[in-house]
């Protein structure tokens, strides 16, 4: 099945196109959609994967929303920074990465408690998005947010504190049933010593241990730096990368032979992101049928989507606190294990809460506002079911549609609110 | 089947004092629920996430062993409210302690099952999965119970998780999406402003467009059950009446505020059969004292207001409460004044049906499995108890298989 990594023969088209854009941004205006339409695959692919530089206007607003945050110290500033950069980026894929390695490497502030730590590891999750997974790793170990986090100046010579150790190995880069509990001892007395010290990295060269450890079946005067590569050295190690990468980007429960067929890729390209999603992006697999609209959507998936789809002035304070009711506070993820995402982002609860979402947004100015002055479309039904649902519904559907819109009254910027709202409400709407 | 007199007799003179001002309908109402058909019994699962120390909960004041074993955490005899010779509860226990005098109260002792898991993650799975044998989560065992009784469901809330966004493992089933409720406030389908009928007939055709098939088991599939579950137990939930007056105060705590909301959701005959709420923070690791007296106190004083509302709006024999945890902990404590993650412990059952009293000898302070509590009750004899002589869901095809039953009801 490594064939199913090679390059597609899909017909390019706006649905081709769509999908691209959805699951390697947040959701897609109407002009992005047509003009990676016209672009075609490659052209679009460069775009994403060599960023162009951002807007004056973006570095701007960018920079204020930093500088806020820094000055108040209240991480809900901080989120607002981060989901504006997910809005206006000109570069989605790299904010949507850096979420998905937020979820990898899941650190909360709740812990942490420090807006500039917390920001310093957000950077070098974005810095190294389209880089090296080898250097995140090796950046992680010595990350200061991260060291606090998982408690790290415990972890000394005489009483290993085996939480990092563990953690790089079950939830960074191996996953369970790839190493030993003794493993996990004998890299956690190489970690020994690797502390925070006045908010840096600090070598305290006392606690650490110099012993000679064995790690899979390995033997050597290993320190913390030799850990990682031994755990990038391993065989589960791509696999484990190539898992979460299928689940973000291609299908919900990604099968054995995708795993080791994009595994084999990650490993030849040595964890050079920009190489692996090239061909990832550009996959049979990618634009297979199977995986269209095959993922449920997260709650900043969600909310953003929306946000773009629209072309809404958003409310991102309220978004976020939205966002987080929904299951998804950035910053604050609510353990080391991060979201499950899938259908636990799914419940009654959360289902209304996202279908008052569409309330709020085309019938209030809560969450930011949105408007249809000028829209001229011929059919606003097809319209809006291609915008924002991107399938076929069927005849019925369509028709169900048509009815409702035509029982609207009030003034046609109405009608086409509450249709965009009914469309927001239908279960297909939760998928991308 | 309960007499009148012993119908009288559970109200006391105090309570029919108040009766009085209730109005003719609701003692009519009170006095036929008493003559409950199995199939309007209630289950009421309390969960106590976190492993309880179920050692400092009922304590064996009795033995030297534990007061060895303990000398940090233990409970003074003195402290403890006397069961019997030699078990108490702890001190915050004491609505439990008058429920036991009821007879309303029964202790299960010495539950768990073979080969104890101590990871809070993986032992929670099993207790709700009801599958110690198999790494199987994609479903529970009150969802399997639903999943076999589904066409006495159809259009109703047959179970409901409150107080919590995620559907905890325990109520999952393969036909039906149970709802959750994290506050009935919130928990309503808003549509914006519009007239009556126009956002009736927004949410009629919501329903239709929801109702198409999907390809089974598919994500499509699952959000167009779960949305439609989602409107009507809103729509349900809406008829709850706001003018509730519970028969007893509840306390503050976050527990008895749930609770609260189920015994008003009972008292509006949603039909729904399955609660579920848990009450967190029982992995006590360190300084255990505070914390554990707190949660004792919340879960005592939560579950005797609830009975006792119950009681007093005559809906208390319909209902059965019990409760749960992962594990329990280590018989010796930890260097740090608290407890470490054990294995085998008690299940409170409650309800004016069960028999009261302790079931089941205590587990040896000695003979210990790697230095826990061994269990000689499987906690799948428990549940199939509950589901064959409460709930009257035949329990082996849920269970995959015949387990002795727990003389407590």
């Amino acid at each position: 099945m490594a064939n199913e990594i090679q390059r597609t023969d899909v017909t390019w088209s706006r649905s081709a196109a769509t999908h691209l854009l959805w699951r390697s941004g947040f959701g897609a205006s109407i002009d992005e959609i047509q003009q990676a339409t016209q672009d075609g695959l490659d052209k679009t692919l460069d775009r994403l994967l060599s960023p162009p530089a951002e807007t004056a206007e973006f570095r701007k607003a960018d920079a204020l929303l930093r500088q806020a945050a820094f000055d108040s110290g209240n991480i809900a500033d901080l989120k607002t920074w981060w989901l504006h950069r997910m809005t206006a980026s000109a570069n989605p894929l790299v904010e949507k990465l850096t979420l998905l390695w937020h979820n990898h490497f899941s650190t909360s502030n709740a812990k942490v408690d420090s807006i500039p730590l917390m920001a310093a590891q957000n950077d070098l999750l974005r810095r190294e998005s389209l880089g090296s997974f080898r250097r995140v790793l090796h950046g992680m170990a010595s990350d200061v947010a991260m060291l606090i986090w998982l408690d790290s100046n415990s972890n000394r010579k005489r009483h290993p504190n085996e939480n990092f150790a563990r953690e790089v190995m079950e939830l960074f880069s191996l996953g369970v049933g790839n190493y030993s509990e003794h493993d996990i001892q004998e890299a956690a007395r190489a970690f020994t010593g690797w502390h925070v010290r006045d908010g840096e990295f600090w070598f305290n060269a006392i606690q650490h241990d110099t012993g000679e450890k064995v790690v899979f079946t390995k033997r050597g005067n290993f320190d913390g730096g030799d850990i990682v590569e031994l755990c990038l050295d391993h065989p589960a190690c791509p696999r484990f990368l190539a898992f979460k990468l299928l689940r973000q980007f291609v299908e919900p429960s990604p099968s054995k032979e995708h795993i080791d067929a994009l595994a084999a890729r990650i490993r030849q390209h040595n964890f050079e992101w920009r190489l692996i999603l090239r061909e990832l992006f550009s996959s049979r697999l990618f634009f297979a049928e199977s995986s269209r609209l095959s993922i449920i959507k997260s709650p900043v998936e969600l909310l953003l989507g929306a946000v773009r789809q629209l072309q809404a002035k958003p409310n991102l304070q309220s978004l976020a606190r939205l966002s987080a009711e929904l299951g998804q506070d950035i910053f604050e993820p609510p353990t080391v294990k991060g979201w499950d995402g899938g259908r636990l982002w799914i419940s009654s609860t959360t289902l209304i809460q996202r279908a008052n979402f569409a309330t709020a947004l085309t019938k209030s100015n809560q969450h930011g506002s949105i408007s249809f002055a000028g829209l001229r479309v011929e059919d606003d039904v097809n319209y809006f079911v291609e915008l924002l649902l991107a399938r076929d519904v069927g005849p019925d559907a369509v028709a169900e549609l048509r009815q409702f819109t035509n029982n609207q009254t009030g003034d046609p910027e109405n009608r086409l609110r509450s249709l965009v709202q009914f469309v927001m409400q239908m279960p297909e709407y939760q998928l991308t | 089947m309960t007499t009148r007199r012993e119908f009288l007799k559970q109200f006391g003179a105090a309570s029919l004092v108040s009766l009085g001002a209730m109005p003719p309908s609701f003692l009519a109402r009170a006095a036929a629920a008493t003559e409950a058909k199995p199939d309007e019994r209630i289950l009421v699962l309390v969960q106590l996430a976190g492993g309880n120390d179920g050692l400092n909960t009922v304590v064996p004041f009795g033995r030297d062993e534990y007061y060895r074993a303990r000398p940090g955490v233990g409970i003074g005899m003195d402290a403890v409210l006397k069961l019997n010779g030699e078990l108490g509860l702890h001190p915050a226990m004491d609505g439990f302690q008058k429920l036991f005098d009821e007879g309303w109260l029964s202790v299960i002792q010495g539950v768990g099952y073979p080969n104890p898991d101590r990871s809070h993650f993986r032992s929670m799975d099993i207790w709700q999965s009801a599958k110690p044998e198999k790494d199987d989560v994609s479903n529970g065992w009150l969802g399997r119970a639903l999943d076999s009784t589904v066409e006495q469901h159809v259009g109703k809330v047959p179970g409901l998780a409150f107080g919590t966004d995620k559907l905890p493992l325990s109520l999952v089933a393969s036909k039906i999406n149970v709802p959750t409720v994290r506050d009935v406030k919130g928990y309503q389908l808003q549509l914006g402003p519009g007239n009556e009928s126009a956002l009736k007939a927004h949410k009629q055709s919501l329903e239709r467009i929801a109702s198409r098939d999907a390809m089974a088991g598919s994500d499509l599939d699952f959000l167009r059950r779960t949305a439609r579950m989602a409107w009507s137990s809103a729509e349900q939930l809406k008829q709850i009446s706001a003018s509730y007056k519970p028969a007893t105060a509840y306390p503050g705590n976050a527990l008895g505020q749930k609770l609260r909301t189920v015994a008003e959701i009972i008292s509006s005959d949603l039909s729904t059969r399955m609660y579920f709420v848990h009450l967190d923070g029982f992995d006590t690791h360190s300084q255990q004292a505070n914390a554990h007296q707190a949660l004792l106190t919340e879960l005592s004083s939560a579950i005797t207001a609830f009975v006792g509302d119950l009681k007093g709006h005559g809906l208390a024999d319909r209902v059965l409460v019990a409760t749960f945890s992962e594990f329990g902990r280590r018989v010796a404590e930890n260097g740090s004044l608290g407890t470490d993650h054990g294995a085998a412990s008690q299940m409170f059952v409650i309800s004016p049906k069960c028999k009261g009293g302790i079931v089941g000898a205590h587990p040896s302070l000695t003979d210990l499995d790697d230095g826990d509590l061994k269990f000689h009750t499987d906690f799948r004899s428990v549940y199939a108890t509950l589901l064959d002589h409460w709930l009257s869901i035949p329990s082996a095809p849920v269970l995959g298989g015949a387990f002795r039953p727990v003389e407590f009801v």
